[in-house]
């Protein structure tokens, strides 16, 4: 149950990261052929083209913490004996969780804010709606690191050093 | 401090670099009292710089490429141009990395995309072994100063942050690193003139085969014409060459080559796009962390201890130098920017540096560490993909270390090389 919700849940980053793209590529494209051949433009392509950009990067960060492709110096770990890799995993990835939480929450809290203030960000959208994907992505990314940090805790206590 | 070193620490074993800048800017404006929403508001200038639609862009067109036939392809029409001369394999190698590098960042795939095909052909040439680990292991990171480069587009747009009096321009930047690039390159190909084996063979200049090979590229010939020829021509900004770049790659490689299968479009896109998201996800949590050490005036205050020591600009390269080449030992030439450029920069303009000619400098210095033993990045990828003992790579590319390094210390000292083409 639990198992496809997570494959749900990935399914549909997949996929938003796909149309996001592709709407990226040829609203971009069209712009600038309206520019160009035929001298007129959409005044709110560019600032949606802009967001699209913030959620492009936070999607992908989110696919990129799912398959442990965060950028991070591994000098030290590409050396460390295989327990206290083990350690020092779970003492980073819980301090990435930490830090991704606090960014969540403030940012819900940021959101609830722009949400009475009812600031649009451009044509008639909503502020709150373009920034959303900032608490949410940051959220995700902390369950992430939180459900990493549990599976190598149960690892750990299994005495299994990852050989 | 003890935080400071707390983060380095963390840093050091492994945690992710996002969530060590990000730590330090909460724990910055917390520690000021300002309500730590701020990083919120700091994360969505992520959508307020028009410039950045280029990254995932670009990115996109160059992992289209390398799914493609088209390295092959380039490699082909680049050793019927070119392996008429002496040491015409290597150079052809050389050649085809800076301008693969060139549309694909320097990420590692240039090793992985280009140096199957070149590895073998450079052993039947009759290269010693040692010399082809070193040749292809070096030209994994060649090319980064050519635009439309990832690493320059993302100097730019770290340097257009710090509110210069000059603000940095990113076609400025496309044409400094013009020279030092071929420099570059140049060197390199003189030392494959020089180690070339005796009696090979060099192919003849042969128009039917050069024919063939035009023919067989004949799509993706007019990409580079397009690109740079739009930029450098100012008729195209750079994230509109962006746009046109990926339609254009998309229909030559979907449409018209069929190389890259529809269905395989969305696992594309994903890969590219999670180091597009590593790297936009640092840069954003950087936006805040620099915007609290410009408000806690650390680059003014480290300009003045540092100015305590070193005098003059010459010094100052100097330790810029050495300080560089050992960061691009520990850190990908992305976060790098990201994390070292806003300190550097004021520190660099202080001493008469000009920033065009910093960005070249810091990019040029990052591509010597890629393969600066011990911990280099390519020399690990190369080790991974041609199965070999990273420590025969330290050996290999040692020769290519001291030539690259001689062409980072002249692209430093003399600045017109990479300034010559810009205005007064």
């Amino acid at each position: 149950m639990l198992q496809r919700g997570v494959k749900i849940l990935h399914n549909i980053e997949d996929s938003l990261l796909v149309i996001i793209l592709l709407s990226m590529v040829t609203l971009a494209f069209s712009q600038i052929v309206m520019r160009n051949l035929f001298d007129t433009g959409v005044f709110w392509l560019d600032p949606l083209l802009r967001v699209l950009v913030l959620w492009t990067g936070l999607l992908g960060a989110l696919v990129a913490t799912r398959q442990d492709k965060q950028i991070s110096v591994d000098v030290l770990t590409r050396i460390l004996p295989a327990k206290l890799k083990i350690i020092s995993n779970i003492i980073t990835r819980s301090f990435a969780a930490i830090v991704s939480a606090i960014i969540a929450w403030y940012s819900f809290r940021f959101l609830i804010d722009e949400w009475y203030s009812g600031v649009t960000a451009f044509a008639s959208v909503p502020a709150w709606l373009t920034e959303s994907i900032i608490p949410f992505g940051f959220a995700v990314i902390a369950l992430r690191y939180t459900l990493q940090v549990a599976a190598l805790l149960i690892q750990a206590l299994k005495g299994d050093d990852g050989q | 401090m003890i935080i400071a070193i707390l983060l380095l620490l963390l840093a050091l074993f492994g945690a992710p670099l996002f969530s060590i800048i990000a730590g330090g800017a909460l724990w910055g404006f917390h520690s000021e009292e300002i309500n730590l929403q701020v990083v919120t508001i700091e994360i969505y200038r992520l959508a307020e710089m028009p410039i950045l639609l280029a990254i995932p862009l670009f990115t996109f067109a160059g992992y289209l490429l390398g799914e493609s036939q088209a390295p092959a392809r380039m490699v082909r029409m680049a050793h019927a141009l070119l392996g008429w001369m002496p040491g015409g394999l290597a150079i052809v190698a050389l050649t085809a990395c800076a301008f693969f590098t060139a549309f694909t960042g320097a990420s590692g795939v240039t090793i992985v995309a280009l140096g199957a095909l070149l590895y073998p052909a450079l052993q039947q040439a009759g290269y010693p072994e040692r010399f082809n680990l070193g040749l292809i292991t070096t030209s994994g990171s060649l090319g980064l100063l050519f635009a439309p480069s990832l690493p320059l587009i993302l100097y730019g747009v770290v340097a257009q942050q710090a509110s210069l009096d000059t603000p940095v321009n990113i076609d400025d930047l496309f044409l400094a690193g013009i020279l030092p690039g071929l420099l570059m390159v140049i060197l390199l190909s003189g030392w494959s003139m020089w180690k070339q084996p005796k009696g090979q063979l060099t192919s003849k200049l042969d128009s039917k085969e050069i024919f063939a090979a035009i023919r067989e590229s004949i799509w993706e010939i007019p990409l580079p014409f397009l690109v740079l020829g739009g930029i450098y021509g100012g008729y195209i900004a750079v994230s509109e060459a962006a746009a046109v770049t990926v339609v254009y790659v998309l229909i030559v490689e979907v449409l018209i080559n069929r190389e890259v299968k529809i269905r395989d479009l969305p696992l594309i896109i994903r890969e590219s796009m999670v180091l597009v998201g590593a790297i936009l996800l640092i840069l954003g949590v950087s936006l805040a962390s620099t915007n609290y050490m410009v408000d806690a005036d650390v680059p003014t205050r480290l300009f003045e201890t540092i100015r305590a020591y070193i005098d003059n600009k010459w010094t100052f390269l100097i330790a810029l130098n050495i300080f560089l080449l050992g960061l691009g030992m520990i850190l990908d030439i992305f976060s790098a920017l990201i994390i070292i450029v806003p300190i550097i920069l004021p520190i660099a303009v202080g001493y008469g540096i000009n920033p065009v000619h910093l960005g070249i400098v810091f990019l040029a210095n990052m591509q010597l560490g890629y393969f600066t033993p011990p911990v280099g990045m390519n020399l690990f990828i190369a080790s991974y993909r041609f199965n070999k003992p990273v420590m025969e790579l330290y050996i290999a590319t040692l020769p290519f270390f001291f030539i690259l390094l001689f062409a980072v210390l002249v692209i430093t000292y003399v600045p017109s090389l990479s300034l010559v083409f810009l205005g007064p």
